[in-house]
């Protein structure tokens, strides 16, 4: 290894640097090089997110309020955190924030394997099969809230309508948006619409990467399809899975977008997911240091859990 | 174990012949090897009996039964993949027990652990039952692969090249054992290989196969002594025999094209009153043997000496030939 960056370090001088270069930066040592190369983007991390991030630390020891700049700022310390972890609504919008996610990381995981599963098979037309199920994804966010609020519809809505053809109620007898236990099954499902695809795909990178070979060794020992799934197809694909789970649970940990352009955390509060509360607090009462106290508890939550579970993904992959 | 009988089996893939009109019988407990360069067909020939691949006409028969068209399971063979298609995300242990373990066979766990065991200790892979399948060395994976077959009693073991990965004194040693376990057993193996040591002291047949067609089936003598052509002729032999017009030498049969000379065919004296002078061109010491590549007439020739004899490059030497092989313009096979 030594041996040869050695190697390839002369090779380079000798062939990518002009001989005056050469000699002009001779002195300097590879890691010296190095260094130089990648102190620009340290910088500008350091200023983008470093720095943002710190600050924002600073401000939730303190009562700042950023719509009120030019009054004094008072120490609080760890007064802010004490209130955010004993105040019911944060620990309900909590609540609702982890509903949301398991419900949505579980459909989104089940169907966008199974989904994976049948393209997988390669059954005629699966390329234009897969084009279709993949375009919800590539649609905004935005888009996709607007869009599904006119589904949502009682009066005229499609969803309604297609809900009405199967049970037989009347479609204006409900209203997905409007009701407090309806509405956060309907962002439920909106959310599985757009992603699951996104699953999917991630799913389908795993199971494609198993080999031809594998499945035939295991016809040769006599493994029924049933055996073949569970022995071959699921512990080779789980990395996969267990990654799709991961991007998923986080993103959606802190969905903001989609949630607040189909109900904006209503009926109530039913649907109001922490970054919701969150957005609230910051910008529509402008308590910047209490909303930067509930940022930086949310950061910690998710990064603790997302350590966690990548541990338990190498473990997994190191299997 | 079983007879199994391909009868005129063909396989193209696209526009590749890979098998014409393959009809071979292996019987009942019997070891046949499968000869031939590489892209004869000796993996498809397998694939067809293992159900990998179905043929496009013909039929493959098991004990009598017809099973063409019977998938891989149904017909109970066991098959040591060429590239050896272990399981990755399973230990060694896992990978050999995997066939034992299929829910309707209810093989005792203590069974299976005691088979498992006993394989791996003949394989010399005992301590490497805890690894994944991927921390091994190409060696080790083939003998994972091997054993993966033998824990099972299956109507045929199908080999394909199943030591090819391993260094010369553990593919004698295997191939002592792996003959032992068939004539214990009892079992039918058909075993594909391109080294003609294993082919000529495992097998009681030989089947060598080229461009897709069986050439000549018979027991290794058979083949080493009466092939039918200078193909077959060329498969066996070390050095390989040396093919040369008939004209050089004097005495050839009619219709005789070429003369196929091994090293048993000639023999070498110092000085010029043989039949034909040559010229030693490179001697090459193997120990107990030398290789000697001579020029008899503008063709080279390889032959064996005895080290003591002492030839060196530049020698003048006479070659006599004794009942050697004689071909036609096609390569097949004239009376002498
Ligand atoms: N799946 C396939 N698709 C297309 N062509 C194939 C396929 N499998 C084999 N062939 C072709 O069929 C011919 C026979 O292949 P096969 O693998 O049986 O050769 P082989 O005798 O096993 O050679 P080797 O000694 O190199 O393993 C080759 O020309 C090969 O290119
Ligand atoms: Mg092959």
């Amino acid at each position: 290894m030594n041996e040869l960056s050695a190697s390839s370090r002369i090779t380079y001088r000798a062939v990518m640097v002009r001989p005056g270069v050469a000699r002009r930066i001779r002195g300097l040592s590879d890691k010296t090089l190095a260094w130089l190369f990648i102190t620009p983007t340290i910088l500008l991390l350091l200023a983008i997110n470093i720095f943002p991030l710190l600050w924002t630390i600073y401000l939730s020891f303190t009562n700042y309020r950023a719509n009120r700049a030019n009054v004094p700022t008072i120490w609080l310390g760890a007064d802010w955190y004490r209130s955010i972890l004993t105040d019911p609504d944060i620990w309900a919008a909590m609540q609702v924030t982890a509903h949301f996610v398991i419900w949505t990381v579980l459909i989104e995981t089940v169907l966008g394997f199974g989904l994976a599963y049948l393209i997988d098979k390669k059954f005629r037309g699966h390329g234009m099969w897969t084009t279709i199920i993949l375009l919800p994804m590539m649609l905004s966010p935005a888009v996709v809230g607007n869009f599904w609020t006119f589904l949502y519809q009682p009066q005229i809505g499609l969803f309604n309508y297609v809900v009405a053809f199967f049970t037989g109620r009347a479609a204006s007898s409900f209203q997905m948006l409007g009701d407090v236990t309806l509405s956060p099954w309907a962002i439920v499902i909106v959310d599985a619409w757009m992603w699951t695809p996104y699953v999917m795909l991630i799913c389908l990178a795993g199971l494609r990467s198993i080999p031809d070979y594998i499945y035939e060794a295991a016809e040769v020992d006599r493994a029924t399809k049933w055996r073949q799934f569970w022995s071959i197809t699921l512990p080779m694909a789980l990395p996969f899975i267990m990654l799709a789970v991961l991007f998923r649970g986080i993103e959606n940990f802190k969905m903001f977008d989609m949630v607040n352009l189909l109900t904006g955390g209503g009926p109530g509060s039913t649907t109001e997911v922490a970054s919701i509360t969150l957005k609230r607090a910051a910008f529509e009462s402008w308590r910047t240091g209490y909303s930067s106290a509930f940022a930086i508890i949310l950061f910690v939550t998710v990064f603790g859990l997302a350590n966690i579970y990548v541990k338990a993904l190498n473990r997994v992959k190191s299997r | 174990m079983a007879e199994v009988e391909i009868v005129s089996v063909s396989k193209a893939f696209g526009r590749t012949q890979a098998l014409s009109d393959l009809s071979l019988t292996i019987g009942n407990g019997e070891f046949v090897a499968l000869l031939g360069p590489t892209g004869a067909g000796k993996t498809t020939a397998l694939r067809l009996i293992a159900g990998l691949e179905q043929p496009d006409k013909g039929s493959i028969r098991i004990d009598g039964r017809d099973v063409t068209g019977d998938a891989p399971a149904d017909r109970d063979v066991a098959f040591v993949f060429q590239q050896y298609s272990l399981y990755p995300h399973l230990t060694v242990f896992e990978n050999m027990a995997f066939a034992l373990r299929a829910p309707t066979r209810r093989v005792p766990e203590a069974d299976i652990r005691a088979k498992v065991q006993e394989i791996a200790r003949l394989l010399h892979i005992e301590t490497k039952l805890d690894n994944k399948a991927t921390q091994l060395s190409g060696g080790q994976m083939q003998r994972v692969a091997i054993g993966r077959a033998l824990v099972r009693s299956p109507s045929i073991y199908l080999m394909d090249e199943p030591l090819s990965s391993l260094d010369a004194k553990l593919r004698g040693e295997l191939r002592l054992e792996l003959k032992r376990i068939q004539v214990d057993l009892g079992a039918t193996i058909l075993y594909v290989t391109h080294d003609q040591t294993e082919a000529m002291t495992m097998a009681s047949r030989i089947g060598v196969i080229e461009g897709g067609r069986l050439m000549q089936i018979g027991t290794p003598r058979e083949i080493y002594e009466n092939p039918v052509n200078a193909h077959v002729a060329a498969r066996l032999g070390q050095p390989a025999i040396n093919l040369l017009p008939a004209a050089l030498f004097g005495g050839a049969p009619a219709g005789a094209e070429t003369i196929g000379a091994r090293t048993e065919h000639l023999t070498i004296a110092r000085g010029a009153d043989g039949d034909v002078s040559a010229t030693v061109k490179r001697v090459e010491h193997l120990g107990d043997q030398s290789h000697l590549h001579l020029d008899v007439g503008g063709r080279p020739v390889v032959t064996l000496a005895d080290p003591e004899a002492g030839f060196g490059a530049g020698d003048v030497v006479s070659l006599r030939l004794n009942k050697p092989l004689f071909f036609d313009a096609r390569g097949w096979r004239v009376a002498a």
